[in-house]
């Protein structure tokens, strides 16, 4: 009916419209994902405050500043007492840090642009996460080494079942510079590498055959080890694998 | 039919978009970005709910945080009673509950002492060749295990890490009870140690 040509004008013009609606929704798709969307988020915060600085460089650990990460779900941004703490008599007529001063004077807030943020239907603990001994890194990445905090996992779902499908690919154990307790005397030699090898164990594992680490039990609901005498030290743990139930996140 | 074969910078730059594409789509390769990230369907990613630390639009002081009521205490918090000044009082104040020395302890002990001490006494609690002692204008921060301060009681050491002492600021806020002690326990065996060094 129609000439050759026609014909074939026809069929790579249909190939082509077809190629390109593929490759937009490929980049759309794609492109709204939170490994290429979230990932190297690093908005300009009020006061120019450096990890590499503190943490990298004078060895404050994270928890100096993030203290009550290893009791709570969220993990506190320092108020500006802590900053004071030390800028009362550390360059304390910095113009860089005006604000922390003001804000320490007058009891407001600074407001620090948040950067890692779940959606609000899916929730995240750090404290159960800590005390099974994760290091800060395993999520957040070489912190210590960012002059500018910027987000360096996903926090995409599958992020999150990766690693409680198979902990041991993905966890860094403790270091010394984030203030993870292990239980153990640590080596303060280098504070920058971990000093614990995380295994983790079985689910359903026979606590007894658990012996080269002192475990005390403070939270009776959570764990059938035998129970420590001092009551008050939040307990690490040993880890089994995350859990992949959809209420455990989702509720 | 006769389509010409594409010449050959033609395919390498089709092959370099390509790989180009993947490392970026499979978050190889990441660029920093000041703006917040996209969000396509923002289903239920924002509910109307207080969330820490965030702010709220529906406070009149604009905070998530609400303020208990005046006088209040949180279950399980104890608050510090002694002023800094109260010097006399810390011995009958803090009594030492002796708790076990176990490795467990001591090892809790270095772990906070680590974290909130040695910034500025140092991990050896002799608070020198510390970046942050020398950078600042202290006008001098002890060496933790001197004779004068290893006769300092138990009682003492907990009321200067609670209300703080001179330049040293509070760490009651910080540091529970618990931790105070075993922080106690643990600089008790550093200055043993450097008792015994020398
Ligand atoms: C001297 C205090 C201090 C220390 C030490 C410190 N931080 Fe922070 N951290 C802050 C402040 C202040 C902010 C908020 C401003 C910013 O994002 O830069 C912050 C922000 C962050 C954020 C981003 C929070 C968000 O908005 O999503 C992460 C993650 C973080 N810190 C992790 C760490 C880790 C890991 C360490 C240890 C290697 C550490 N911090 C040590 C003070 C500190
Ligand atoms: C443990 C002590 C300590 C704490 C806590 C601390 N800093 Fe610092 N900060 C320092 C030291 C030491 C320097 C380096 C001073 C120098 O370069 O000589 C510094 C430098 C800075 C600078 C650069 C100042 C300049 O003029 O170059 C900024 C900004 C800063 N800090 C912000 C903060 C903020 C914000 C906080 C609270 C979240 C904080 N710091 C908490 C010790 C501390
Ligand atoms: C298992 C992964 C994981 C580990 C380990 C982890 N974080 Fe996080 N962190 C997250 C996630 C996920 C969020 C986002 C939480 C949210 O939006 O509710 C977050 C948020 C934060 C924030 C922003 C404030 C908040 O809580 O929403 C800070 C600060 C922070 N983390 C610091 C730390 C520090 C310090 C450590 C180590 C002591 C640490 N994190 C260890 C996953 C982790
Ligand atoms: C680096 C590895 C790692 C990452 C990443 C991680 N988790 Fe976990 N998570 C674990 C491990 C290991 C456990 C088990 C801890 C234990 O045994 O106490 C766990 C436990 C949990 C629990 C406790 C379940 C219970 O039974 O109470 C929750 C909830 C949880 N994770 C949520 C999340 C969410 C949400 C994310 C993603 C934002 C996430 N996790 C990312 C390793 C991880
Ligand atoms: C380890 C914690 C965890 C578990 C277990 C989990 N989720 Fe999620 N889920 C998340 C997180 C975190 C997100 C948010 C990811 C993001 O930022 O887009 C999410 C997002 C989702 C979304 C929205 C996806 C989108 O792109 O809008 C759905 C639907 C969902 N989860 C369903 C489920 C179902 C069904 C299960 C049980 C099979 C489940 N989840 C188990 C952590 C979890
Ligand atoms: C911000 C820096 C800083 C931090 C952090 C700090 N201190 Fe101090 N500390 C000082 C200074 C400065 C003095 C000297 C106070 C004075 O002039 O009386 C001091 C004095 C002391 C003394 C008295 C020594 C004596 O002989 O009089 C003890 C004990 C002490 N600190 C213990 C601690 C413990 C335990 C911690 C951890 C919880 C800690 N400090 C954290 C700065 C600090």
């Amino acid at each position: 009916m129609f000439s050759r040509q026609f014909d074939l004008a026809v069929k790579l013009g249909v190939g082509a419209l077809g190629l390109v609606v593929v490759v937009v929704f490929c980049v759309v798709y794609f492109s709204v994902r939170n490994s290429v969307a979230d990932v190297g988020y690093r908005p300009t915060q009020p006061v120019p405050f450096s990890h590499k600085l503190h943490a990298g460089e004078l060895h404050v650990s994270c928890q100096y500043c993030h203290a009550g990460v290893e009791e709570s779900a969220h993990s506190p941004i320092p108020s500006s007492q802590t900053c004071m703490n030390c800028h009362l008599l550390v360059k304390n007529d910095s113009p860089k840090l005006a604000m922390v001063r003001e804000s320490y004077d007058k009891g407001t807030p600074i407001e620090w642009v948040r950067i890692h943020k779940l959606p609000d239907y899916s929730h995240f603990n750090h404290s159960r996460h800590i005390r099974a001994q994760i290091d800060c890194k395993s999520c957040h990445g070489p912190i210590e080494e960012m002059g500018v905090v910027s987000q360096f996992s996903s926090l995409s779902m599958s992020w999150c079942l990766d690693c409680h499908r198979s902990p041991d690919k993905h966890i860094v154990g403790a270091r010394p510079i984030s203030g993870v307790f292990t239980g153990k005397l640590e080596k303060v030699s280098n504070l920058l590498d971990s000093t614990f090898l995380f295994k983790p164990i079985p689910a359903q594992v026979d606590y007894a055959g658990v012996t080269d680490i002192v475990v005390p039990s403070f939270g009776a609901t959570e764990s059938k080890l035998p129970a420590h005498k001092i009551d008050g030290i939040p307990h690490p743990k040993y880890a089994g694998y995350g859990p992949e139930n959809c209420s455990t996140c989702h509720y | 039919m006769n389509i010409p074969r594409p010449p050959i910078w033609l395919l390498i730059l089709v092959g370099a978009v390509a790989i180009l594409a993947v490392l970026i789509l499979s978050g190889r390769i990441t660029w920093f970005s000041t703006d917040p990230p996209v969000e396509f369907v923002p289903n239920m990613d924002h509910q109307f709910k207080a969330i820490p630390q965030s702010g709220s639009s529906f406070f009149s002081n604009k905070s998530s945080l609400r303020e208990p009521i005046p006088g209040t205490v949180a279950r399980n918090v104890s608050v510090y009673p002694l002023a800094q000044g109260d010097v006399d009082l810390a011995d009958s104040v803090n009594v030492d509950p002796n708790y076990e020395k176990s490795e467990f302890v001591i090892a809790r002990g270095q772990n906070r002492f680590n974290v909130f001490c040695a910034p500025c006494h140092n991990y050896n609690a002799k608070s020198d060749s510390n970046p942050i002692v020398k950078r600042g204008l202290w006008p001098g921060i002890p060496d933790l295990t001197r004779p004068e301060t290893a006769a300092l009681t138990n009682g003492r050491i907990f009321h200067i890490i609670s209300a703080g002492q001179n330049l040293m600021p509070s760490y009651a806020d910080k540091v529970s009870p618990i931790d105070r002690w075993a922080i106690i326990y643990y600089l008790r065996t550093l200055q043993q140690a450097a008792t015994a060094g020398e």
